[in-house]
């Protein structure tokens, strides 16, 4: 479990996140820091809590030459972070939603169902374990249905709106894994009780309308 | 001998008809209203009930009403096809055991499936012309399940 905890850890460093390879190496006493699994920019002694999710901080951080020596090697970076791969799996579904995409969108809905079924849970406790699953069970079906209905776009943006909300909650619960993200949010969707969206880019780009309101909606959280 | 060949073939389709009335499927009626039923779970009013049942039920819940043809295969495999898979997608009888989010996601698909018109299914109505939903009907499904989400979501 902490070897899985590990890999997470490196590769959310080799995927290039300045800001939590900043805070890493800033601990300049690696003996006695620990890093939270799920969230390795989270560091702090033995025992004490994960600021974000409220786990006991178990993964010891290691000097930074050593870490960036270790994220090196293949084997790990295959492994790691399968959260990474939900997160563009969904940016996928997301942006032929942009680009009115039908066909697209069930493809990447396709391959996102399989990326949650073969989701590896291993290095998850059993309390994540539980959390990942309530989210992953709904997230499951609806990547399913947007899969299963090519042609029938609106019936997709409608499973769209609540994976996004799934996927907001996984990202709130597990980190995003590297990827820097924008929660956005469109006011209309739904008969104006709106919907939320994650988006990789700063700017707009509307996936529940396409290019009819492209750059219609607004950023409400900028999440690291 | 054409005449011959086709009564061969009568004969085999008619011996096949009969062997596979042998083959019942299992029927999905449990008799029961389980605590995991939606009743328990959000409030739902004996207008919507009754809707529910005659509509939707069939093929979303553990009791099947069975019309007489469903008794004489294949008529029946496929009745029992439908109904596996409609309970997959959702069964008012183990709606209670979903997690919330997926309770909440279902009453949100249910209220988007009526407005469309994309249940109950074609195929379904055209042999039982009674789950037809009337405007009326299509409305109070969807303001139930649009209150009832709401009112899950407000619990916390």
């Amino acid at each position: 479990m902490v070897i899985c905890a590990m890999f997470l850890s490196l590769a959310a460093c080799k995927n290039g996140q300045a800001q939590s390879d900043s805070k890493a190496q800033t601990s300049e006493q690696p003996a006695t820091l620990y890093a939270c699994s799920m969230h390795p920019e989270v560091t702090g002694k033995k025992g004490e809590k994960c600021s974000k999710c409220g786990m006991e901080l178990t993964v010891p951080v290691k000097a930074a030459a050593t870490t960036a020596n270790q994220s090196a090697a293949p084997a790990d970076a295959q492994n790691a972070s399968p959260l990474k791969e939900i997160l563009s799996g969904y940016l996928l579904v997301k942006n032929a939603f942009t680009a009115d995409k039908t066909a697209d969108a069930a493809a990447a809905g396709k391959a996102l169902e399989a990326t949650f079924k073969g989701f590896n849970k291993a290095a998850l406790t059993a309390e994540q374990k539980k959390a990942f699953d309530e989210i992953a069970e709904d997230a499951t079906e609806h990547a399913e249905h947007i899969g299963a209905n090519g042609g029938k776009i609106e019936h997709q943006r409608e499973h769209f709106a609540l994976l996004s909300k799934d996927i907001y909650d996984l990202v709130k619960a597990f980190g995003s894994a590297g990827q820097p993200l924008y929660q956005d949010f469109c006011p209309m969707y739904d008969d104006g009780k709106g919907a939320i969206w994650l988006s990789e880019t700063k700017d707009i780009k509307n996936p529940y309308y396409g290019k009819k309101m492209l750059t219609c909606g607004k950023m409400k959280e900028e999440i690291k | 001998m054409r005449k011959a060949r086709l009564k061969k073939t009568a004969f085999v389709a008619a011996t096949i008809f009969a062997l596979i009335q042998f083959v019942q499927p299992a029927r999905n009626q449990s008799g029961q209203v389980l605590d995991t039923d939606i009743s328990k779970k959000v409030s739902v009013p004996e207008g919507v009930q009754s809707i529910l049942s005659k509509s939707c039920y069939d093929c979303h819940s553990n009791s099947t009403d069975y019309p007489w043809y469903t008794y004489v295969q294949p008529a029946g495999w496929l009745m029992a096809y439908h109904v596996r898979n409609g309970k997959e997608k959702l069964n008012f009888s183990d709606f209670g055991s979903y997690t919330k989010r997926r309770q909440e996601s279902k009453l949100k698909s249910i209220a988007s499936q009526i407005e469309d018109d994309a249940m109950p299914l074609f195929s379904y109505t055209l042999m039982h012309a009674n789950a037809r939903l009337s405007p009326g009907e299509k409305d109070a499904i969807v303001n139930w399940a649009n209150h009832a989400r709401d009112s899950l979501s407000s619990k916390n």
